[in-house]
C-alpha cells in the first residue's frame, strides 16, 4: 500500500473506531428508523407499493437526513483539533489532505449505516407487506418496483454524504463545541430552506421559469427532490420527465461533498495561518 | 465472536465479505438505474378478474342473445388492478381524458380481444356478435375495423382482428374501413355517456307525461255496462261489455275475484272488489285495459311460486334469469297483469297480502295515485309493484309496508315520479333494468334503503328524490348512471358510488352516519358538487385505488373542509383521513392538521392515486354548499320531503346535454355568481 492511501487508512480506521465507540449514533439510528416507521404508518403510502411510500418519505427525509448528516458531521473535525491531537496527528507523516479524507470517508460510511440502514429496513418492510387492497381481482405491480426504492435509497445517501462533509467543513471552521453546534444548525437550515428560498426570491424578481430545471440543481435539496420526481415517482407518469437536469443535480450533489472536503481541508492547512495574519493584523491596528 | 478492532488488519473472509458488500451495493445501485422498471409486460388474464369499466355487459340486449362487446385489458402503470374495458372505444376514449392518466398513469400494455377465428357477425338487430370466444392480442399489433354496421348497445363499436386480412374480411361483410390503433386511439366515437343521460332526464319526465295523457285518452270510454243495473256483479258485467266499453262499478264491496279478457276500462265510485283470500282478485290478460277508482283487498298471500320455477328451469328455454322470473312473477297480486299491454291503474287502493300490482310478460303499464299497503313485516308480503319484463310508468302514488315499493326486473324505460314509499324493505328496486328515470320520489323508514339497482344495467337517471331515515339512500350499480339533485338525510349511508362511469353531482348528503361510500375497486366515475353536512362521518372507502372527488377546479362542499386559519377551498380535504374528517366535529383538530408531520405527509398524497389505496380526497373542496336551500331544509326537522328544482336547469329536455354548459348554468342558478 502505497504511503498516502496508509495514511488515508489509518486515519479511517482510527475515525471509524471513535464512530462505533459513539453509542448516540446507534441511538440516533435507532430514532430515524422509529420516525421514518411512523410517518409510513402514518401515510399509508407503503401498505401498497414502493412509489407511495416514496411519496409520504420524501419530504420529511429532506430534513431528516440532513439532519442526521450534521449531527454525524458537525465534530468531525473539530474535536481533534481542539484537544490537540491534530497537533500531534501532524507530527506524524500524515498530510491534511489525506487526514480529512481519512475522517470524510469514516463519517460516510457511519451516514451509510446510520441513515442506510433504517431506510433499507423500510424498503424491506414495504417489500414484504405491501399488497393491493382486495385479492378478488388480477393485479399486478404496475411500475412500481424495489429497483425504484434502491434508487431513492442511492439519492438519499448522496443528499447525506453532501450535508456530512459540508457539516465537517463547518466542524473544521468553529473554534468550539458551541460554535459548531450554532455553525452547524445555520448550514443545515440554510441547505434545507435557502436554496428554495433564494430561487423563489429570484423567480419572483421575474427569472424565467425556464432556468428551473438548472437552478433547482444547485441546492442540494433542490437537486435531492428533483433527482427522486425525475428518477422515481416521474417513472410512474407518461414517459416525460424534465423535472431536473439529472447531470446537474449529480454533479451538485457530489459537487458539495467535494466543496465541504476542500474547504475543510485548506481550513485545517492554512486556517493557522490565517488566524495568525488576522492576529498580526489586529495587533497593528491596535499598536 | 470477535471484537471490532480496526487497527488490525481484518482476515481474509472478512474482506472478501467486505469487498463482495461493495460489490453487490454498487452492482444493485447500478441496476436500479440500468434497469427500466416497465420492461415486463404482463401477460393477459382472465377478463373475469379485471375490474370492468366501459359499457355494460349486463344490458337486456346483450344477455338475451348472442351479442357481445369487443373488449379491451389495459395494465396501467400506477393502477395495481388490472382494468377491462368492455368497448374499445370505451378505452380509446380514455385518451381524450387526461383525468384517466392522472389517477391510474399511463398504459403499460393493452390487450384487445381480436375476433380472427370466432366467426364474427351482427344480430338482427344489428349489435356485434361473435360465435366463439376471442383472443387477446396487444393493441399496437390489431387491425381494427371502424364504421361498420357492428354497433354496441350504447353506438359505434370498432371490431379488432390480430391479422390484417381477417379485418379486410369482415370490412367486405360488414362495411367500414379497417385502421390502426393509432388511428383507433385518436379517433372519436359516437358514444353514450353519464352527462348525456342526465340530458336525457328531462326527456324521460316527458314521456311519462305523454305515456300518462295516452293512457287516458284510452281509457275514455263510452259507458256500455253498469253493475248492479245491467248486470248483477262485476264479473257478470265484464261478460257483457263489449271491447272498448266501460263498465261502471257503484259504490259498494264487492265480494269477486275477477277476470278481464276485453280491451274495456273498468271504473269504480268508491267501490271496493274483495277477493277470496285465494290467488290475484283481478286478474288482466287484454291490451289496454283501464282500472280506476277501485279499492281492492283479499288477494291469496303466496309470493312467488317455487313450482313455476322449478318447470321454467327443467324446461331450460335459454332465458338467463328464467327463475327469478317465473319465481317472481307467479306469486299472487291485487292486480295481475299477463301479456297485457297498455293497462293503466288510476286512483285504485290495494291492502296487499302479497304484491299490490303484478306485471308479466311485456305488461307495459301506467299507474297514476295508486296506493298500496303492504304487509307489516316484510318477509310476510311481496312488492308494491312487481314488474317483470314490463316497462312501468309510475306518478303520484304511495307504496307502504310489504317488502319492495317498486320491482323492475327487465323493464328497461321505466319512470317512477313523485310518489312516496314507506316502511319498505327496498322503496325502489331495480334489476337488469337500464334507461330508467327515478325522480322526485320521498322515501321515508326503508328497512334497507331507498332506491337500489342490483346487476350492472346502464343509462339510470336517479334525480330529486328524498330519502330519510333509512338503511341507505340510493346504492345504484350499474354504469353510466346519473345520479343528482338528491337530499339524503338521517340514513345509516346517504349514497354509494356503485355505479361505475356515472356521474354524481348535486346530492345533499346531511345527518346521516355515513354521508357517502366509495365502493367500486377502480374509481371511474365523476362526485361533483355535493354536499356533504353534519353526517357523522362524511365519506368513506373500500378496498381500491385512491379516489379524486373532483372535477378540475370543481369539487364538492364539505362540513369542517374550511374550518381552519388558511383561505377557504385552498387545501385538498380528505374525509377518509382521521384529522380531515373530524373537522366538522371538533375544531381543535386544525391545530392537528396544521402541523408539520400532517402538512409534509399530505402536501404530495395526491402525486400516484392509482398506486394508493382505500381513500378519498377532494383537491378543491367549495366554500359554500352547492345547495344551500336543499342542504337548510334538510337540516330543519320540521321540514317536509325537499323538492330539487332540477329540470329547468337541465334545460327542459331540449339540449344535448353537453356537460359544462348545464354544469356552469346550474351553478349560476345556485349562487348567482358568473363564472370568469
Amino acid at each position: 500500500m502505497s504511503g498516502r492511501l496508509s495514511g488515508v487508512a489509518t486515519v479511517f480506521r482510527r475515525e471509524l473506531a471513535t464512530v462505533v465507540r459513539t453509542p448516540g449514533y446507534g441511538v440516533l439510528a435507532v430514532g430515524l428508523l422509529v420516525a421514518l416507521g411512523g410517518l409510513l404508518a402514518a401515510g399509508g403510502g407503503g401498505a401498497t407499493g414502493f412509489v407511495p411510500a416514496v411519496v409520504d418519505l420524501l419530504l420529511p427525509t429532506e430534513a431528516l437526513v440532513p439532519l442526521v448528516a450534521v449531527v454525524l458531521g458537525y465534530r468531525a473535525l473539530l474535536t481533534d483539533a481542539a484537544s490537540g491531537e491534530l497537533a500531534v496527528i501532524r507530527t506524524y507523516p500524515v498530510r491534511v489532505g489525506e487526514y480529512v479524507t481519512g475522517v470524510l470517508l469514516a463519517r460516510t460510511v457511519a451516514l451509510v449505516a446510520v441513515v442506510g440502514v433504517p431506510y433499507a429496513a423500510i424498503g424491506v418492510v414495504v417489500w414484504l407487506t405491501a399488497a393491493p387492497d382486495t385479492g378478488i381481482f388480477a393485479t399486478h405491480a404496475g411500475v412500481d418496483s424495489p429497483l425504484l426504492y434502491v434508487r431513492f435509497l442511492a439519492f438519499v445517501l448522496l443528499l447525506g454524504a453532501a450535508y456530512v462533509s459540508l457539516a465537517a467543513a463547518v466542524s473544521a471552521l468553529a473554534a468550539s463545541r458551541r460554535s459548531a453546534i450554532a455553525l452547524g444548525s445555520l448550514a443545515l437550515v440554510a441547505g434545507v430552506l435557502g436554496g428554495d428560498l433564494v430561487l423563489l426570491r429570484s423567480l419572483a424578481a421575474g427569472a424565467s421559469p425556464t432556468t428551473v430545471p438548472s437552478a433547482i440543481a444547485l441546492a442540494p435539496n433542490g437537486a435531492f427532490r428533483g433527482l427522486v420526481f425525475e428518477h422515481v415517482i416521474g417513472v410512474a407518469f407518461a414517459p416525460e420527465g424534465g423535472f431536473v437536469s439529472t447531470v446537474r443535480a449529480v454533479g451538485s450533489l457530489v459537487g458539495w461533498t467535494l466543496l465541504g472536503a476542500v474547504v475543510a481541508g485548506a481550513t485545517l492547512a492554512w486556517g493557522r495561518r490565517v488566524d495568525a495574519a488576522i492576529e498580526r493584523v489586529r495587533r497593528e491596528i491596535g499598536s | 465472536m470477535t471484537r471490532f478492532d480496526p487497527y488490525g488488519d481484518p482476515s481474509l473472509p472478512v474482506r472478501l465479505a467486505l469487498a463482495a458488500l461493495l460489490l453487490v451495493g454498487a452492482a444493485a445501485t447500478a441496476g436500479a438505474f440500468v434497469a427500466d422498471p416497465e420492461s415486463a409486460a404482463p401477460s393477459p388474464v382472465a377478463y373475469d378478474d379485471v375490474v370492468e369499466l366501459g359499457l355494460s355487459s349486463e344490458t337486456d340486449a346483450l344477455m338475451a342473445g348472442s351479442a357481445t362487446i369487443p373488449r379491451t385489458q389495459v395494465f396501467y402503470s400506477q393502477l395495481q388492478y388490472v382494468v377491462g374495458y368492455n368497448g374499445v372505444e370505451s378505452f380509446a376514449a380514455t385518451f381524450d381524458d387526461d383525468r384517466t392518466e392522472r389517477q391510474f398513469g399511463y398504459p403499460v400494455v393493452a390487450y384487445v380481444e381480436t375476433f380472427d377465428d370466432a366467426r364474427p357477425g351482427t344480430t338482427e338487430t344489428g349489435l356485434f356478435a361473435a360465435e366463439l370466444a376471442g383472443e387477446w392480442t396487444p393493441a399496437p399489433e390489431a387491425a381494427y375495423v371502424v364504421g361498420s354496421d357492428a354497433r354496441s348497445p350504447a353506438g359505434e363499436t370498432v371490431v379488432p382482428f390480430r391479422e390484417r386480412d381477417a379485418a379486410e374480411a369482415f370490412a367486405a361483410d360488414h362495411g367500414g374501413r379497417v385502421v390502426g390503433w393509432e388511428a383507433v386511439r385518436g379517433g372519436s366515437f359516437d358514444t353514450d355517456s353519464a352527462a348525456a343521460v342526465r340530458g336525457m332526464a328531462p326527456e324521460r319526465w316527458a314521456a311519462a307525461d305523454d305515456r300518462v295523457a295516452a293512457a287516458e285518452r284510452r281509457a275514455d270510454r263510452p259507458v256500455s255496462v253498469v253493475v248492479g243495473e245491467d248486470a248483477p256483479t262485476v264479473e257478470a258485467a265484464l261478460a257483457a261489455a263489449p271491447a272498448n266499453t266501460t263498465v261502471v262499478v257503484p259504490p259498494g264491496t264487492y265480494e269477486e275475484t275477477l277476470t278481464v279478457n276485453e280491451s274495456v276500462t273498468i271504473a269504480g265510485d268508491d267501490a271496493r272488489v274483495s277477493g277470496d283470500g285465494n290467488g290475484s282478485v283481478i286478474t288482466v290478460r287484454a291490451r289496454d285495459v283501464a282500472i280506476t277508482g277501485v279499492d281492492i283487498d283479499g288477494s291469496g298471500n303466496q309470493t312467488r311460486d317455487p313450482e313455476a320455477a322449478r318447470e321454467g328451469r327443467d324446461r331450460d328455454d335459454g332465458a338467463w334469469d328464467t327463475n327469478i322470473q317465473l319465481g317472481y312473477g307467479h306469486g299472487d297480486a291485487g292486480i295481475r297483469a299477463i301479456d297485457a299491454p297498455g293497462l293503466f291503474v288510476d286512483d285504485v287502493t290495494i291492502e296487499a297480502n302479497a304484491s299490490g300490482l303484478l306485471l308479466r310478460e311485456g305488461s307495459r303499464a301506467v299507474v297514476r295515485d295508486l296506493r298500496v299497503d303492504g304487509t307489516d313485516e316484510w318477509q310476510d308480503g311481496f312488492m308494491g309493484v312487481t314488474g317483470m319484463g314490463s316497462r312501468v310508468t309510475v306518478t303520484d302514488s304511495a307504496f307502504s309496508g310489504g317488502r319492495d315499493g317498486i320491482y323492475l326486473h327487465r323493464a328497461d324505460g321505466s319512470v317512477v315520479r313523485n310518489s312516496a314509499f314507506a316502511d319498505n324493505r327496498y322503496g325502489v328496486h331495480l334489476m337488469y333494468t337500464g334507461d330508467a328515470l327515478i325522480a322526485d320520489n320521498a322515501f321515508r323508514d326503508e328497512l334497507f334503503g331507498g332506491v337500489t339497482v342490483m346487476t350492472r344495467p346502464s343509462g339510470n337517471a336517479i334525480v330529486g328524490n328524498d330519502v330519510r331515515d333509512s338503511g341507505a339512500g340510493i346504492q345504484a350499480s350499474g354504469t353510466r348512471a346519473y345520479i343528482g339533485y338528491n337530499t339524503l338525510v338521517g340514513n345509516e349511508l346517504g349514497f354509494s358510488t356503485s355505479s361505475r362511469g356515472s356521474l354524481y353531482e348535486r346530492n345533499v348528503a346531511a345527518n346521516n352516519e355515513l354521508g357517502a361510500r366509495a365502493t367500486t375497486v377502480v374509481p371511474s366515475s365523476r362526485i361533483v358538487e355535493n354536499d356533504f353536512v353534519a353526517n357523522a362521518d362524511h365519506a368513506a372507502a373500500g378496498a381500491g385505488a385512491l379516489r379524486v372527488w373532483a372535477d378540475g377546479d370543481r369539487g364538492n362542499y364539505w362540513e369542517g373542509a374550511n374550518v381552519g386559519t388558511h383561505e377557504p377551498g385552498e387545501r385538498a380535504y380528505r374525509p377518509t383521513s382521521p384529522v380531515d374528517g373530524a373537522l366538522h366535529r371538533e375544531v381543535a383538530v386544525v391545530a392537528v392538521r396544521e402541523s408539520p408531520a400532517v402538512a409534509l405527509l399530505d402536501r404530495l398524497r395526491g402525486t400516484v392515486p392509482g398506486a394508493r389505496s382505500g381513500s378519498i380526497i377532494d383537491p378543491a373542496p367549495a366554500t359554500e354548499p352547492y345547495s344551500p336551500e336543499r342542504v337548510a331544509a334538510a337540516l330543519d326537522p320540521d321540514a317536509g320531503p325537499v323538492r330539487a328544482d332540477w329540470r329547468p336547469r337541465f334545460g327542459g329536455g331540449d339540449d344535448d346535454g353537453n356537460a359544462d354548459t348545464m354544469t356552469t348554468r346550474a351553478r349560476n342558478a345556485t349562487s348567482g355568481v358568473a363564472d370568469a
